[in-house]
């Protein structure tokens, strides 16, 4: 298993966040979370990520026990938050550069890949300009471009694609299926159900901090592939391909 | 809507309480504590050094002369507490003030103006501490009566002087925008203060290869240049240790140059510690924790500005300072050297235990120094155990880095 959860509790005063959630996700899996608001998601998502610690228990992220090691484990994971912070005097790109020098990334080859993210989720021509400047989806987009610079072994999305224009949507959900097959292993929270079908393989539905349910592909059928008819008519406006 | 819609002040009083509050909850038992009994060890320091001056005041022109000496000491701390409000409150007004996007919910200027005032003169409610000090220290020595009616005074007219200085701040805020335009006077600045759109380009980085504290170094080197409040802050510490450097060609005796020189070379620490807790108040939680960066890399990263500022203020101080004597200017060296290096790291610890809580950590250092610089005076040399002290305390607490979360 790539991330193993177990029984994990977070309580914040008298409200149970979270009341004893486990799972497990192996590599190159894709695991949805869905859940009303206030379901425990966002608590879930950043304790997994070591925002927060939890009141009882364990995260092993690639084999590392999150809370014993927990920068080994941090340099497994990426996390593409849901409202995402930033220095926001940097540039994107200088912001990159930081993440990619803090994870010990080649320079040459982060740099190449953070420019075809940039490129494919629409953010090119505006990396040299503070992250002050942008707006709440192209933050969002920088998110998503730190989070997954380094193909982490484990990647968490909390909301990660709201806020994408299609095209950058659709860039992002192909940058993640792609990391899967390469083994990632990726947890990924949205309330938007068609994102969940189209690119999850098993789903767990959260209620009240406790995993409610659990369901596979076979719950509800293979999504049509490519593009949906909205998504083809914005990206033919855009004159981008959908390939 | 009336000018002072009774409901919206009502709605504001209650927002004031509900604030307070959940501020005080947010303080843990142990920091609760430790700043109640800072604040009564300077209270304890007020306490003396006005208690025997005011009493050898009474006993030479008398309790008359004592009263007044009593109401000009709170007349002093109200034209401070007037003063604070005002260039906070401006300064916030400035930035954009906490909270909603006010212009946007249907409220009448004159409550808000008083709840944005009220807020950022908050501030001001600590010069209660001293005063209180100064109050207790005149018992016995003046009449009871004189100190009952003083303290019955000052309540009101501190409250006043946070109003007067928040009206203060609003007109100095109202300056720096252009005149005209419509609306009332807060919505105006607040109109102005809201972000605005300003779009410029900055030089492509290097991206290399380097350890994380480095990494963490240069990041910090770019956003003090960038942003105002953190590169204000820097170069302050820079002029008060040249400061510092010059007041060896005062025209003065040696020893007043030395004297100043040494509490100048202090100031200047102080001020690189209150920058390096700034810096780490500079970090979003949410990016700084998820990335592999363990406590020696943040730790590292900001001890070595510590190390190099006192490098910096002890090696120039060795090239300027030739007047002195060799064991002198020995003894100087050292002692400017160890104390600029233990207050580094005193802004380091605090900066690191209580990230990203940056309001706490430079009111943590403020309080540890003060406390620092009043036990010196009231017996020479103790300010280095209460500095080693808190740089022991806050040290023990350095492994709280793993289990931070943000508040």
């Amino acid at each position: 298993m790539t991330l193993r959860v177990a029984d994990l509790r977070r309580r914040y005063g008298a409200i149970v966040a979270l009341d004893g959630v486990s799972l497990e996700i192996r590599r190159g899996e894709v695991l949805g979370l869905l859940g009303a608001n206030g379901a425990g998601k966002s608590t879930l998502l950043r304790t997994v990520a070591g925002l927060q610690p939890p009141d009882e228990g364990t995260v092993t992220v690639d084999g590392v026990d999150l809370f014993a090691d927990p920068v080994g484990a941090r340099r497994r994971l990426g996390y593409a938050a849901e409202e995402p912070s930033f220095y926001e005097e940097l540039s994107a790109e200088e912001y990159l550069a930081f993440v990619a020098a803090v994870r010990g990334l080649d320079p040459e080859a982060a740099k190449a890949r953070a420019a075809a993210l940039a490129d494919a989720l629409g953010l090119a021509g505006r990396t040299d300009e503070p992250v002050q400047q942008f707006s709440h989806g192209m933050r969002k987009k920088l998110s998503f471009i730190a989070a997954v610079l380094h193909r982490p072994p484990v990647l968490l999305c909390d909301e990660a694609l709201e806020g994408f224009d299609a095209g950058g949507a659709l860039a992002a959900k192909r940058e993640l299926r792609a990391l899967a097959d390469e083994g990632t292993a990726v947890l990924f929270s949205s309330h938007v159900t068609e994102t969940i079908e189209r690119l999850c393989d098993r789903v767990l539905l959260l209620r009240r901090g406790r995993v409610a349910r659990e369901l596979d592909r076979s719950a509800w059928g293979a999504p049509a592939p490519g593009p949906s008819p909205l998504e083809r008519e914005f990206l033919a406006l855009e004159g981008t391909t959908s390939t | 809507m009336s000018v002072t819609d009774p409901a919206q002040v009502h709605a504001f009083r209650a927002l004031a309480r509900r604030l307070a509050r959940r501020r005080l909850r947010q303080l843990d038992l142990r920091v609760r504590i430790e700043l109640a009994a800072i604040a009564l060890l300077i209270d304890g320091f007020v306490f003396w050094q006005t208690r025997v001056p005011l009493d050898g005041l009474v006993r030479a022109h008398g309790p008359a002369v004592g009263v007044l000496a009593v109401a000009a000491g709170l007349a002093a701390l109200l034209i401070a507490a007037l003063t604070l409000a005002a260039l906070h409150h401006a300064r916030r007004l400035e930035a954009g003030p906490r909270g909603p996007e006010w212009l946007a919910l249907p409220l009448v200027p004159a409550p808000l103006a008083a709840h944005l005032a009220g807020e950022s003169s908050a501030l001001a409610l600590w010069l209660a501490a001293p005063a209180a000090a100064i109050l207790a220290a005149s018992i016995g020595i003046v009449p009871v009566v004189a100190t009952v009616a003083l303290a019955l005074a000052f309540a009101p007219l501190l409250a006043g002087a946070r109003a007067v200085g928040g009206s203060i701040g609003l007109v100095l805020a109202l300056r720096r925008i252009p005149a005209g335009g419509r609306g009332a006077p807060i919505e105006r600045v607040l109109a102005v203060a809201a972000p605005r759109a300003r779009r410029r380009r900055l030089p492509r980085p290097a991206w290399r290869r380097m350890p994380a504290w480095r990494a963490l170094v240069e990041k910090d080197l770019r956003v003090t240049w960038r942003r105002g409040a953190l590169r204000r802050s820097a170069l302050m510490a820079l002029v008060v240790a040249v400061a510092s450097l010059a007041a060896w060609w005062l025209p003065a005796e040696l020893p007043l140059r030395h004297f100043i020189a040494f509490g100048l070379a202090l100031v200047a620490a102080a001020l690189l510690a209150q920058w390096l807790v700034a810096l780490s108040g500079s970090d979003p939680f949410d990016t700084l924790r998820t990335l592999p960066i363990g406590l020696g890399g943040v730790w590292g990263a900001r001890a070595v500005w510590a190390l190099a500022g006192a490098l910096l203020l002890v090696t120039s101080h060795a090239l300027v300072a030739r007047e002195l004597s060799p064991h002198a200017l020995e003894i100087f060296l050292v002692w400017s050297g160890l104390a600029a290096v233990g207050i580094g790291v005193l802004g380091v610890n605090y900066g690191v235990t209580l990230f990203p809580r940056a309001d706490l950590a430079e009111r943590m250092l403020g309080l540890s120094l003060g406390l620092a610089v009043a036990a010196s005076i009231m017996i020479p040399l103790s300010g280095w155990i209460v500095l080693l002290t808190a740089i022991l305390h806050s040290a023990r607490r350095l492994p709280r880095w793993s289990r931070l979360e943000a508040s």
